[in-house]
């Protein structure tokens, strides 16, 4: 297959991983590990409770489509818009 | 088994139990009454490294229902993470070692010992002084065990370098050999077959002591004998040594003679497989590694390095209601890191309050993110997310990523702030 089709078909089709079989929750569950437990983040990793809703949702976006080298892009893409959207939901709901 | 029942039932009965606290509130969607009863199940902990304290974490909010104890030996956490960076006097040493926070854990029974033997049929743990506690549950994260398997070094040895490896205060007696070093000298690394705990931390060390003397203005040579033919992140330190450290770090591998089978202290020289020697002013084997020495005592392990256990639970395989996490399983692709420990143990402890209630297993997903850093100013990772294989009975990776080896400056030294980022708020959130 010619490398443009390949590129055609992973922009249609996302690779992803979690659409059906593994809990959002146990996704945030992992990005706790560095955002905080209640996303309150640090010093050197910014807080998700400034963020409105819509933000982090297209910040997300951006991170999975982005080419650029962030340790962010690289974990999110194996992401999907409705995992992401799924996260939102969840983390806006419970953050404090 | 039906005393068990019983007792499951009436716990279940009479818990103490409000949606609003659980872990994963979605998931659960019974209701059940509350009773002042004391019958509750015992759950032992044994180790506060990064993988108990993550369970402890998230047993914390049942700590009222569930009666929950913790053995560690030692009265302070050093994590390994970081400790290169101390070592290299980049950071205090300080920033690595944590206080337990006796008010955070007020519910919990803390006992500062370490476990002697296992009683499995019994459900028994003895101490050290010999006291013996029944458990329901027994979560093991005992960190490992080293091997003594190159001729004429014994990682008990402690008239030799140590092997910094296993959070422990040699590092200041690592420290002290390495400012020790005369003007010009040459030194030694010996890295581990795999697996291994952290497996880029030998070659971040090395980055890190070169660093280091270049700082102090001294000459010197590392040499990195290899029990291996590649390593992770290697595009990228070999990058970072021929920009920064060039002719001052070589990297040995295997199929060149890297592989150290004998070490001689007297004389300060090591021989590799093919009989190359190499003599150094400093030494510093990191040995080949295994799972904890408790449970190979109570065996455990079934006389294999590293214990196997059901991925969905973490419970081991031949032993109903005990359960490993962290650098003494195998787990599947998951490296032996700090990162996985705790991605682990979430799913080991969520899985064990499922369980507990009856609830259904939730499937896992894990992540590892692991930071190397070549210099304060300069960090990389790789990161990788990992599921279960289809049969349910391996953890596999979906793919992992790393830094780009022409990554700019300003993006090498932004994953030097990921890295603190990461690691402060893991060990605020385990240790206050």
């Amino acid at each position: 297959m010619k490398k443009s089709k390949l590129f055609i078909l992973l922009i249609l089709f996302p690779f992803h991983i979690f659409a059906n079989d593994i809990e959002i929750n146990v996704i945030i569950e992992n990005c706790k590990s560095c955002h905080g437990q209640n996303y309150e983040g640090n010093n050197y990793i910014k807080s998700l409770k400034p963020l409105e809703k819509e933000e982090f949702i297209s910040k997300m976006i951006k991170y999975v489509n982005s080419n650029n080298d962030h340790v962010m892009s690289r974990i999110s893409k194996v992401l999907n818009k409705k995992d992401i959207l799924k996260m939102a939901d969840e983390i806006y709901e419970k953050i404090e | 088994m039906k005393k068990l029942n019983n007792y499951r039932r009436n716990f279940l009965k009479n818990s103490s139990y409000f949606i609003s606290s659980l872990l994963f509130s979605s998931i659960f969607k019974i209701n059940t009454s509350y009773s002042k009863s004391k019958l509750k199940p015992r759950i032992i902990i044994v180790g506060f490294g990064i993988g108990g304290a993550t369970c402890i974490s998230y047993l914390l909010k049942f700590s009222k229902n569930f009666d929950i104890i913790v053995i560690e030996k030692n009265e302070r956490i050093q994590t390994c993470p970081m400790s290169n960076l101390v070592i290299a006097d980049i950071i205090p040493y300080s920033y690595i070692s944590h206080d337990f926070d006796y008010m955070r854990l007020k519910n919990i029974k803390f006992l500062n010992s370490s476990v002697k033997t296992i009683y499995t049929s019994k459900k028994i743990i003895e101490t050290e002084d010999s006291s013996k506690i029944d458990y329901d549950y027994l979560i093991l994260s005992p960190g490992i065990n080293f091997k003594n398997d190159i001729d004429g070094y014994n990682h008990k040895d402690r008239t030799i370098i140590p092997h910094c490896w296993n959070g422990t205060k040699d590092l200041f007696k690592f420290k002290k050999r390495l400012n020790d070093l005369e003007k010009k000298s040459t030194i030694i690394i010996s890295a581990p077959d795999y697996p291994y705990r952290c497996p880029p931390a030998p070659y971040e060390r090395a980055s890190l002591l070169a660093n280091f003397l270049k700082r102090k203005k001294k000459k010197f040579k590392i040499l990195i004998l290899d029990s291996k033919d590649s390593f992770t992140k290697k595009e990228i330190f070999l990058n970072e040594w021929r920009n920064y450290h060039k002719e001052s770090i070589e990297w040995i591998p295997k199929s060149k003679g890297g592989k150290v089978t004998y070490f001689n202290k007297k004389e300060n020289y090591v021989k590799t497989s093919n009989g190359s020697k190499f003599k150094a002013d400093f030494i510093n084997i990191i040995p080949n590694q295994k799972a904890a020495d408790i449970l190979t005592r109570s065996k455990l392990n079934g006389n294999k390095d590293w214990c196997d256990v059901n991925p969905m639970t973490f419970e081991l395989k031949n032993f109903r209601n005990i359960f490993v996490v962290g650098d003494s399983i195998d787990a599947g692709d998951m490296p032996k890191s700090a990162f996985s420990a705790n991605s682990q143990a979430k799913i080991l402890a969520t899985n064990l309050v499922n369980r507990i209630y009856e609830k259904d297993i939730l499937s896992p997903v894990f992540l590892n993110t692991c930071y190397s850093f070549s210099s304060s100013k300069r960090a990389f990772s790789i990161t990788s997310w990992y599921k279960l294989n289809k049969k349910k009975t391996r953890i596999v990776s979906l793919g992992s990523s790393t830094t780009k080896v022409d990554a700019l400056s300003h993006q090498y030294y932004d994953e030097t702030r990921q890295a603190y980022g990461w690691y402060e708020n893991l060990v605020k959130t385990l240790y206050g």
